[in-house]
């Protein structure tokens, strides 16, 4: 085979480093735009919870170097918490109900509805997660706080984080169910691929052992799938970090207030750079709009982080 | 082949031909439309989507795209000269105005908000309530309903021992700018403390919840027995059906007042005189016997020197329909937000400022 020509190597080159160049352009504006916020803030801005845009209506102090409004301060430790918080707790809830769906669908589903039911689970991963943020506006919060988390309260009450008042729906658990909802599909669909890349030979070799599906599927299937099963998680975990208008939508939107039980109303990230960003822009001094650019830097570096590490461990499923 | 060639180039030039023509008729009608863009605040947002189907309907070369986004993107915008008018609850502060010497802020209505309140059988008692009260419920010292302090205002009433849910806006919104207002000119605490601002520093109270949008904390108080809010004016068809309690209002003179038709002019008529000639004033809590202590001016930000003397004059001639008593500050458009009219000796100020723009 040819290899191809000049102009058109350069061409195809050209648009490939769009994609690297657009990252590195990212990460530099981000840089940019939160400098003098991350020189004012220090790591007050990862250690306290502490937003606050100062008097916008005094006029401008110096502080630390930075013409800031009086009181302004900014720490988002109860953002990071609440982030990190609501995607734990939506894993510890997608991880098993996902697991479960894959091997269901990859062993116990009839072959020729194998197809469509897999194709349906594709298709709920496509779902905006508006429609989720919705959902679980309109429907979750009423349902779930009359008659859910009271019983939960009552049955789980002896743990002091499940302990009543389980209040009015918004909050940790509530914003954690929603992603859990978004995440399962991207967990059941990788996993039930893991699953399938399983040799033949193995499992002919268990069954023909006289172990039944069952035991073929705990001592055979399943150990292979530990290190998939991490990396996906991770995966999950990276795009529950990043979500930012389901959670916005039944958070409760909690501002310097740390979950003191499941159902405390939080904030994340994300949610919080929207929910905030049209304040931000009235302050005069322009730090408020410096600080939320660095929590979005924060963020993508987190992100890329989660992201990495995820792609790093799912990419080894092919080598088992 | 070459019969398909020259075909292809035939029906080519076809198409560039039409293209042309279109666009030379079209040319001058689009030439002679001036496109104007308003942005910002929620609560000013229905009323502009009343205005600008009227006005541009008699006014054909105009078109004016409204967006509800908030008083800051407003504000923002509107410096930046991305939006020609910013809908804003809040006036520009005093550094704003260092920083922007040029923007305009030019009141268009009078605004008010309510105190509602979702307590399951006094929602129909209107219950009396003072700033340093729903101080102490916002700042976690008033936590349940028959507190003391609630009591001494409302004896005789069998009030709940059950916790308070104060409710406030999370996102920023000139609504909280006014209730923020209230609370720190009627407690001296909260202003030392919190101060106000279109968003403040929320005490931490474990039972508070934040809503987004005035829509979002209609919903909140319905989905959360004992809790308490304070929610626009333009939004009382919707408190009114979902059956909220509304609240008495101790303003300056010591009297409860309701938000009604008298109570609001009152107190426009007790702060207008002292309003100054940029207009930029708050009219929270002001003085009189009746007066209502949550009102306030809603205001369109725009920067005096326009892209062109055409767009300026387009603006000037809105903004003055906007304004006029036969035009878009009659009842027929105000009453379905609940906004009143400007009052004669503030209209004056707002023409005068109209005309700085060029």
């Amino acid at each position: 085979m040819r290899h191809a020509g000049g102009p058109f190597r350069i061409f195809v080159a050209l648009f490939a480093a769009v994609i690297p160049l657009s990252i590195g352009a990212l990460i530099a504006f981000l840089f940019y735009n939160a400098w003098p916020a991350i020189h004012f803030n220090g790591w007050r801005f990862l250690t306290e919870s502490s937003w606050n845009l100062g008097n916008q209506y005094g006029d401008a102090v110096t502080v630390r170097g930075a013409e800031v409004m009086p009181g302004a301060s900014f720490g988002i430790l109860f953002l990071i918490v609440g982030t990190l918080a609501s995607s734990l707790i939506a894993l510890l809830l997608a991880v098993p109900i996902g697991l479960g769906a894959a091997v269901f669908l990859a062993e116990a589903v009839p072959a020729r509805l194998r197809q469509p039911a897999s194709m349906l689970v594709e298709l709920l991963a496509s779902v905006p997660s508006v429609v989720f943020g919705l959902w679980g506006y309109v429907v979750l919060i009423p349902f779930a706080s009359k008659h859910v988390y009271p019983v939960l309260a009552k049955v789980l009450g002896f743990i002091p984080f499940f302990a009543p008042p389980t209040r009015d729906g918004y909050g940790l658990l509530t914003a954690s169910i929603v992603l859990a909802l978004m995440v399962v599909p991207l967990i059941t669909a990788n996993m039930r691929e893991a699953i399938m890349t399983t040799p033949r030979a193995l499992r002919e070799a268990g069954l023909a052992t006289g172990a039944t599906r069952f035991e073929v599927m705990r001592h055979i299937v399943l150990p292979r799938l530990r290190l998939p099963l991490v990396g996906v998680s991770t995966l999950a975990l990276g795009r529950a970090l990043g979500e930012t208008m389901a959670v916005l939508m039944v958070s409760g939107n909690a501002i310097n207030i740390l979950p003191h039980r499941i159902y405390s109303s939080i904030s994340t990230m994300a949610a919080f750079m929207v929910s905030q960003l049209d304040s931000a822009l009235q302050d005069p001094s322009g730090m408020a709009v410096n600080s939320i650019t660095e929590i979005g830097l924060i963020l993508l570096l987190i992100s890329m982080l989660v992201n990495g590490v995820a792609r790093l461990l799912v990419s080894r499923i092919s080598t088992l | 082949m070459t019969m398909r060639v020259a075909k292809r180039r035939i029906s080519k030039r076809g198409v560039v031909i039409a293209a042309a023509a279109m666009i030379a008729i079209a040319g001058p009608a689009f030439a002679a439309t001036t496109n104007l863009v308003e942005t910002g605040s929620s609560l000013l947002y229905p009323l502009f989507n009343l205005w600008v189907p009227a006005y541009t309907q008699s006014h054909p070369d105009v078109r004016i795209n409204t967006a509800s986004t908030g008083s800051g993107t407003g504000i923002a915008q509107s410096i930046e000269g991305i939006a020609q008018f910013g809908a804003s609850d809040a006036y520009l502060s005093d550094m704003q105005m260092k920083k922007n010497p040029g923007m305009l802020n030019i009141p268009v209505a009078i605004s008010s908000q309510m105190i509602n309140y979702n307590v399951p059988g006094l929602n129909d008692k209107n219950l009396k309530l003072d700033g340093p009260v729903i101080a102490g419920m916002y700042d976690g010292q008033v936590r349940y309903w028959d507190d003391a302090q609630i009591k001494a205002l409302n004896p005789g009433l069998p009030l709940p021992h059950k916790e308070i849910v104060p409710i406030h806006r999370a996102d920023g919104s000139g609504d909280t700018f006014m209730f923020s207002q209230f609370l720190s000119f009627s407690d001296k605490a909260w202003q030392t403390k919190t101060g106000y601002g279109t968003s403040v520093s929320w005490p931490s109270v474990p039972s508070a919840i934040g809503a987004t949008g005035n829509p979002g904390m209609v919903t909140a108080m319905k989905n959360s027995p004992y809790s308490i809010a304070y929610v626009g004016v333009s939004f009382k068809s919707e408190t009114d059906k979902a059956g909220f309690g509304e609240a008495l209002l101790k303003n300056r003179a010591g009297n409860f007042v309701k938000l009604d038709e008298k109570t609001v002019p009152a107190a426009a008529a007790a702060m207008v005189p002292k309003t100054p000639k940029d207009e930029r004033i708050s009219m929270i809590f002001a003085p009189g016997a009746n007066s209502y202590p949550i009102i306030n001016y809603e205001y369109v930000i725009v920067k005096n020197k326009q892209a062109s003397p055409e767009t300026a004059k387009v603006m000037r001639d809105f903004l003055t329909w906007a304004v006029s008593e036969k035009g878009g500050n009659s009842m027929s458009y105000l009453k379905q937000v609940n906004f009143l009219p400007l009052p004669a000796s503030a209209r004056a100020l707002t023409m005068k400022q109209i005309a700085e723009i060029q």
